[in-house]
């Protein structure tokens, strides 16, 4: 059988993922989740329970599944076209492995934990700056700052300069949104822009190589190879583009969960080294990717699903990692010893910065709950829809000072 | 030669390692981690690599 003429089709749940109203924590999702391992959706099938989106996310009979995104929008040419085509996202076999080799070592752990630190040093700067009000819009005056300047000081460029850094990302980020056509003029613009900003960092660090990240790149070498000059300048735009909004907006999410649970909040305030525990778990019950898309590459059968050459799937990270099968208890509990949740991702595309992201959220969540007591939610609050990557885009909050 | 261990109550099967280093560690039909216990240290770099970048730190090397 395959998803259209599943005998059992009827008890199969169908959602509307492309409705801007479609939540991902909703009672919708929760029955069809109760009621079956998948769903049916208005483009391929969605995976909603844990054990098969594990399963299904490391599939060799899976390829990433947004290669086609662009044309899938009606772009077919352009400088971020170009871009999206060569860059690790979407590469796959020996091409995508050949990079990822010589881009591993740069985000080796080892040399992240190095910044943490800068990290902790930029977490209390920007709190200092509205501590004393009792509030502040939390994504404006810290998430956002937060993960950029992180990607300023991972590239050794000046700090004040992570408006320019932002401002690109955000715009370029507008090409996984539902406009992308009317934006992408504007989305080229900035990927030029980036591109220039780009190759003079590696001119400068080819010239004058140091210790620092974007040294190791330039220097990077395994069985003679090396990246070359685009490969260099595409991973540059690719860690701009993929780890300052992802970034931002799980703070705001982390923010927000936290602010459900009052009593992990103490929690992590009281015990600060459980601030790797809350990433993980903020990560697993609300994470800002809400799914990760993968295509069939061959006819295969999964549960007694057929599902065929060039079927999209859906792995929906929220549901499975709250899936009442793979966790008895779901809450958010830093002192729970839960499975691993795939808020990265998983497979041989699994994050590639995810130590950078983890490392830096790891010290700026404790350093907030120690700071700020009883944050709320003061009103004006607004969210991206859950369809894709999701967060909040203003966050107003206020709080009790401790110190 | 040195040998490497694996904690399977941690690893995930992303397969990391089989790109970090092909020649150790690979991932059968199914998708499960399969490789080499012991290995010749003219490997030890890329068997570094592939313990770095495993995303849940699940391998280990003892001379």
């Amino acid at each position: 059988m395959s998803v259209e003429t599943a005998p059992n089709q009827l008890n199969v749940p169908y959602l509307d993922i492309s409705d801007p109203s479609f939540a991902m924590q909703s009672e919708e999702l929760r029955n069809a989740r109760e009621a079956s391992w998948y769903a049916k959706t208005n483009y391929g099938i969605a995976v909603l329970r844990y054990e098969e989106v594990s399963k299904l996310l490391k599939s060799p009979k899976l390829i990433q599944g947004s290669a086609k995104w662009p044309a899938h929008n009606g772009v077919h040419g352009g400088l971020f076209f170009d871009w999206w085509t060569k860059n690790l996202l979407v590469l796959e076999g020996e091409d995508h492995h050949r990079i990822r080799r010589l881009l591993n070592p740069a985000f080796s752990p080892r040399l992240i934990k190095d910044l943490v630190p800068r990290f902790q040093a930029l977490a209390n700067e920007l709190i200092d700056e509205f501590i004393d009000s009792g509030s502040c819009e939390f994504i404006g005056d810290f998430a956002e700052p937060y993960a950029t300047r992180v990607l300023t000081i991972l590239l050794g460029i000046p700090e004040s300069e992570w408006p320019t850094i932002a401002r690109l990302a955000s715009t370029i980020g507008l090409a996984l949104g539902v406009t992308f056509k009317q934006d992408l003029d504007k989305v080229d613009a900035a990927v030029a822009e980036l591109y220039d900003y780009a190759e003079d960092l590696i001119k400068d660090r080819q010239a004058n190589p140091g210790e620092d990240f974007v040294s190791r790149l330039v220097l990077a070498s395994r069985d003679g190879d090396k990246l070359n000059d685009e490969e260099l300048r595409n991973a540059l735009v690719l860690l701009i583009f993929g780890g300052m909004d992802t970034t931002r907006n799980q703070l705001g999410l982390a923010m927000q969960s936290f602010m459900r649970n009052p009593e992990q909040w103490e929690l992590l305030s009281a015990r600060p080294e459980l601030g790797a525990k809350a990433v993980e778990e903020v990560m697993r019950i609300n994470p800002t990717v809400t799914w990760v898309t993968r295509e069939a590459v061959e006819d295969f059968t999964y549960q007694g699903l057929e599902i065929a050459a060039g079927t999209t799937v859906h792995l929906f990270t929220q549901a499975s990692g709250t899936d009442p099968l793979a966790f008895p208890n779901p809450e958010l509990d830093l002192l729970g010893e839960h499975p691993a949740h795939y808020g990265f991702g998983g497979g041989v595309h699994h994050c590639l910065g995810h130590f950078v992201a983890r490392a830096d959220m790891s010290e700026a969540l404790p350093l907030l709950a120690g700071r700020l007591g009883n944050p709320h939610l003061t009103g004006g609050d607004e969210w991206l829809p859950d369809s894709g990557n999701t967060g909040p885009i203003r966050l107003p909050i206020g709080f009790t000072k401790r110190i | 030669m040195s040998q490497i261990t694996v904690d399977r109550k941690l690893c995930d099967n992303h397969g990391q390692c089989a790109i970090a280093a092909p020649k150790v560690f690979s991932m059968n039909d199914e998708g499960v981690l399969e490789f080499e216990e012991i290995f010749d240290d003219a490997l030890l770099d890329e068997v570094e690599e592939a313990i770095d970048v495993c995303p849940v730190q699940a391998i280990f090397v003892k001379d």
